[in-house]
């Protein structure tokens, strides 16, 4: 590991990713603005072109420009950062040193870099499925104002994007409280404003206004706690504070603080009770949108989960396990539970997914209470984190593999919308006769989302699950009385899991065996973008369900690298 | 591996070819696809026959019995989870793999004239394929993508040929045995956990666990520990085999756990049915001796009396659920409840010669039953019904289809020289004999006695109501709206002839099969009986 100061040469090699996005973030607002403008020089006649505003370049007023000049950018950052992870991830710590001594504030590793790969990839296939989400209503010189309206805003949608991506690597990098704040901050801003783009229609004004509020609600909660875990502690550093937790960690002051927190990043993974806007979230924005909502925006509450529960308030932290291991494992049971039942009764399907992505929170959750448990046998700490190990690198895989399942199906949905809508189970009717590939493309999300083998789906969740069962096991076991209670959660989770193929094979059934809604029997709206991007999707769904073992092993040196305790 | 890769690799290539053809395009396709399913399955058949007669490597009968694997193969795949992709044939999956490329081309046969068959003989394939990948596995992780792989095609299979309520038939097997088999797969997973951590000793152990899934390994050191108490622990070991139990008892299926089979039958079209019946049910019983039987002996012994329970309750119940159906199909159906039952009795009388009864009932449960399901599917594609009342005097109009269902109908009731007949006459010496040795009531032979009459009885019954009876005045079914009678097509007259030859085959010379069955549970009772697990015996 090398310490660097900011803005040091090691600092920008090291942050090469979020470096091409900030990058790209300038050429998007400027590269839309090129054009024939001239500056008159004052008191003359000279007229000097300095090529801002004025008539736009042919190349430059093209609409769909920003659109490319995102997905080039995010696509980069992800072959940066895939470049990096080749070969293992030397960690850089990047410091501040002040009169007060040397402050962390971002670290880069291999736990980083894979979040980063998550990030970057969701939204890479977005904003290249958007191409064809955001119409374009005209090109060339003779448009309405409207029109053109229309062909402006194109460039604020991809900004928005890439601020996205730039808030979610600083909160996946951040080694301080206050910065992963400012990352979180900057991520659910965008997001905020990428749920309600849809302004024309009413339902996403609608959801935009519901999430910003309920949102900023729960960020204004979990600063009130960083607050107060601040005046306890005197420390906004992670190593900081929770050197102070191991210490006096049980006192009411942290806890409450702590609480509080998870009540901002429960929000961001809709985990239960803090889930109630998502699934109107999900229904309102633009399906690519809701698709970063469900794998890139959830990756990164999961960081912050992690970063609070596993760094901060450490199980080695309190004797035996952890000091918030039932709150959360009721949580996961909870949330589970709940997301799978709700889905159940949810005829829409961007709602139906809304849900399935609560349980799979759940699920998550679960993979966290058994990280929480795992030193509850003696024996088991001689093993020196092996089995806490296996849980966070199932869980890092599992983020990884969403995006590829999750937002695929988003994308299916994305083309249905730009059809007509997409909010009745009914306007999923015939699509295997309308579009026969999109159609067996969404059925290998499906089930891949309910885990059904070869699918990267069942990988994950059997990884997951096994996480937790080896944490219940422990070493030594030989008796069923003698598990730890975090088995029962593996049950809970394989019965959710059966529960949830109910819903999942819906959408299969009125796929392939329902007559398509009056008038849209024709073919759906054409688009090679997203469907390109629907194909990574297919072909990386089976592709890390059947030949994984690569990667699982980059999530596992990943996850090593999170913390040395282990 | 040859045998799970061909027919899976076949009929993608296949459903690839139709899918990027022209819908109009896909009537012309049916006759070329359906013949080269056709040639595949053969070439497979081929494969497996001759494998039999030891062209490819020998089969000895020490070679395959227990815990020792011909064909014995390994691949690594998921080595940081010590998943490999390990394939072998023992006694117990060799008769299930020749089972299952027999039927394949019996029942492309048997279904000559499917509709859309540019998509339905592909699916079989894959069907196949799926099938023979579980028998073939010796790997837990690979064992259980194979089961839950089975279910797409047979969900799609029943979903786009069946009946009228397909949807709820496919949805509710498909949701009836995944939710089975995920407790199942707790189940294995716990076990997996549960094994010594060999971190870092590689070969067959993950990297990242320390664990393996590979079979052999783990029957190895379930032998070793039983030897000296209960391998993993007497209450952990009672509650794996509860959870893997399950599994395949819904599988299987074993009343309570039945009631998806009724409704999947009904709806599913002939080729399903004759797969689902024939080989599919068989897993179950396959998966019980492949993993919990040979890993729990200790809980075996623990649940003996439940287990003899279940079988009892299916045999019988199934059997009185029979008399009252007047669809054709659902009575077929239920009696697969009941003979599913002999197994599970097989299974609890726990001798050898109960377990090779029950090995030898899954095999020629297996022929017989596609024939039922083909006679069934001959009534409902040439008269549109199979209500048993709704017909009278079939056989004046329809002698082919009525002698196939009369032989059909005789080899399922246990006819002697009939390949069922072999595994009835088995189980009831085996339970006869255990009875005596272990001192049980005689009462429980009540049951399979009972059982005796009443397959007889609806048997009879059925056949007398449609094909037999009303002289002169015979009645075709009203649904046929006054249209001469047809008898079966020739296709279905050479699928009838190819299942009933084997079944007199193996009827009359059982041995074929037989006695390497009987070889594997011998070993496996001397196996646990010198290991002390077992008391001595039999």
């Amino acid at each position: 590991m090398s310490e660097t100061q900011a803005f040091s040469n090691e600092f920008y090699s090291a942050m090469l990713p979020e470096m091409l996005l900030f990058a790209g973030l300038i050429a998007l607002i400027l590269i839309p603005n090129l054009g024939k403008g001239t500056f008159r020089i004052p008191g003359t006649q000279l007229r000097l072109p300095w090529f801002l505003g004025g008539q736009r370049y042919g190349l430059t007023s093209n609409p769909r420009l920003p659109a490319w000049i995102a997905t080039i950018t995010l696509a980069g950052a992800f072959a940066a950062v895939l470049d990096s992870l080749n070969g293992g991830v030397d960690s850089v710590l990047v410091v501040s040193s002040d009169s007060d001594g040397a402050k962390q504030l971002l670290m880069v590793n291999g736990f980083s870099r894979v979040f980063e790969l998550i990030f970057f990839g969701a939204l890479a296939l977005a904003s290249f499925a958007s191409m064809n989400r955001l119409k374009v209503e005209g090109t060339g010189g003779k448009l309405t104002e409207d029109q053109l309206f229309n062909n402006r805003r194109q460039a604020d949608f991809y900004i928005l994007m890439l601020t996205c991506g730039l808030g979610m690597s600083v909160v996946a990098l951040a080694q301080d409280l206050f910065v992963l704040f400012i990352g979180l901050e900057l991520a659910s801003f965008s997001t905020y404003v990428l749920v309600a783009f849809m302004k024309e229609s009413k339902t996403g004004s609608e959801a935009g206004m519901k999430y910003f509020i309920v949102g900023s609600v729960a960020s204004g909660v979990g600063l009130y706690g960083l607050s107060m875990l601040y005046l306890w502690s005197g420390s906004l550093q992670f190593d900081a504070l929770a050197l102070a937790f191991a210490e006096t960690g049980t006192e009411p002051l942290p806890l409450i603080g702590i609480g509080f927190v998870l009540v901002g990043f429960g929000f961001k993974v809709s985990a239960a009770p803090f889930h109630f806007a998502a699934p109107d979230a999900y229904a309102g924005a633009s399906s690519p949108v809701a698709g970063v909502l469900a794998t890139a925006s959830k990756a990164m509450g999961m960081v912050g989960l992690i970063r609070m529960l596993l760094i901060v308030a450490a199980p080695e932290s309190s004797d035996g396990s952890a000091v918030w291991l039932i709150a959360i494992g009721a949580l996961a049971a909870l949330t589970m539970t709940w997301g799978n039942i709700a889905a159940l009764g949810s005829t829409n399907p961007k709602r139906m997914l809304a849900y399935s992505s609560v349980a799979h929170a759940g699920y998550m959750l679960a993979g966290l209470t058994a990280i929480g448990a795992w030193t509850w046998d003696p024996s088991f700490a001689g093993q020196e984190g092996e089995a806490a190990l296996l849980v966070m690198t199932a869980l890092m895989f599992h983020l990884l593999v969403l995006v590829a399942f999750k937002l695929g199906a988003f994308l299916v949905l994305s083309i249905l919308e730009n059809d007509g809508d997409s909010s009745r189970l009914s306007s999923l009717g015939g699509l295997a006769k309308r579009e026969p590939l999109l159609a067996f493309a969404m059925f290998i999300f499906m089930i891949s989302l309910a885990g059904v083998p070869p699918m990267a789906g069942f990988l994950s969740k059997l990884m997951v699950i096994m996480g937790i069962v080896n944490v219940g096991v422990g070493s030594g076991i030989n008796s069923f009385g003698d598990l730890h209670w975090v088995w029962w959660l593996a049950l809970l989770m394989v019965l959710n899991s059966a529960i949830s193929v109910f819903y999942y094979l819906r959408i299969a059934v009125v796929m392939f065996f329902e007559a398509p809604e009056k008038g849209r029997e024709g073919p759906l709206p054409t688009g090679w973008q997203v469907r390109a991007s629907i194909f990574i999707c297919v072909v990386a769904t089976i592709l890390l369900g059947v030949f994984g073992d690569s990667v699982l092993e980059m999530c596992r040196d990943a996850a090593e690298s999170l913390t040395t305790k282990w | 591996m040859q045998l799970v890769g061909f027919p899976v690799v076949a009929g993608i290539v296949l459903l690839a070819f139709v899918s990027n053809a022209k819908k109009s395009a896909h009537e012309k396709l049916n006759n070329p696809i359906r013949m080269a399913s056709f040639a595949f399955s053969l070439v497979l058949f081929g494969y497996t026959t001759a494998m039999f007669f030891n062209s490819f490597a020998d089969i000895t009968t020490d070679g395959i019995a227990f815990n020792n694997y011909t064909f014995h193969d390994s691949y690594e795949w998921f080595p940081a989870l010590g998943i490999h992709w390990t394939v072998g044939l023992d006694a117990l999956s060799f008769p299930m793999v020749w089972l299952t490329t027999f039927l394949l081309p019996v029942t492309i046969i048997a279904t000559w004239h499917e509709k859309n068959g540019a998509t339905y003989f592909p699916t079989l394939l894959l069907m196949g394929g799926a099938l023979i990948g579980v028998f073939v596995s010796l790997d837990l992780f690979m064992f259980y993508v194979f089961w839950e792989l089975t279910l797409i095609p047979m969900f799609f299979l029943i979903l786009n040929w069946g009946g009228k309520d397909r949807k709820y038939a496919s949805q509710k097997f498909f949701i009836y045995t995944f939710t089975a088999s995920v407790v199942m797969l707790l189940g294995l997973v716990t076990l997996y956990l549960m094994q010594p951590d060999q971190i870092g000793t590689g070969g067959k152990y993950g990297t990242m666990t320390g664990r393996t899934f590979d079979i052999p390994t783990l029957v190895e050191s379930a032998t070793m520990a039983n030897k000296d108490g209960w391998f993993m622990g007497e209450s952990m070991q009672k509650v794996l085999f509860v959870m893997l139990m399950l599994g395949f008892l819904v599988k299987l299926p074993a009343v309570p756990f039945h009631t998806w089979l009724p409704d999947a039958h009904v709806q599913a079209p002939t080729g399903g049915s004759m797969l689902l019946a024939g080989v599919m049910l068989k897993m179950g019983a396959y998966g019980m001796f492949r993993l919990p039987l040979s890993m729990f002996p200790h809980a075996l012994q623990h649940f003996q009396l439940a287990l003899m329970i279940f079988g009892m309750v299916s045999l019988v119940w199934g059997a009185i659920v029979c008399l009252g159906q007047t669809n054709l199909k659902k009575m077929v159906a239920y009696s697969s409840v009941s003979h599913m039952g002999v197994i599970l009795i097989g299974i609890a009388t726990m001798q050898p010669m109960g377990w090779a009864a029950a090995l030898f009932m899954m095999f020629a449960h297996g022929i017989i039953s596609p024939m039922l399901f083909a006679v069934c599917g001959a009534f409902k594609h040439h008269y549109h019904s199979m209500e048993i009342g709704a017909m009278r005097g079939m056989a004046k109009h329809s002698p082919w289809l009525a002698t196939s269902m009369m032989f059909a109908w005789m080899a399922s009731l246990g006819l002697p020289l009939l390949a069922g007949f072999v595994a009835e006459l088995m189980m009831l010496i085996a339970l006869w004999y255990f009875i005596d040795l272990e001192g049980w009531s005689v009462l429980w032979m009540i049951g399979p006695a009972l059982v005796l009459a009443l397959t007889a009885a609806y048997y009879l019954w059925s056949m007398q109501r449609t094909i037999f009876e009303g002289g002169d005045d015979t009645q075709p079914p009203a649904s046929l709206h006054g249209d001469p009678v047809p008898d079966i097509s020739n296709e279905e007259k050479i699928a009838m002839l190819i299942l009933a030859a084997f079944t007199i085959l193996f009827g009359v010379m059982p041995w074929i099969g037989l006695d390497m069955m009987d070889d594997y549970c011998r070993t496996f009772f001397e196996h646990m009986i010198s290991n002390g697990i077992f008391k001595g015996g039999a």
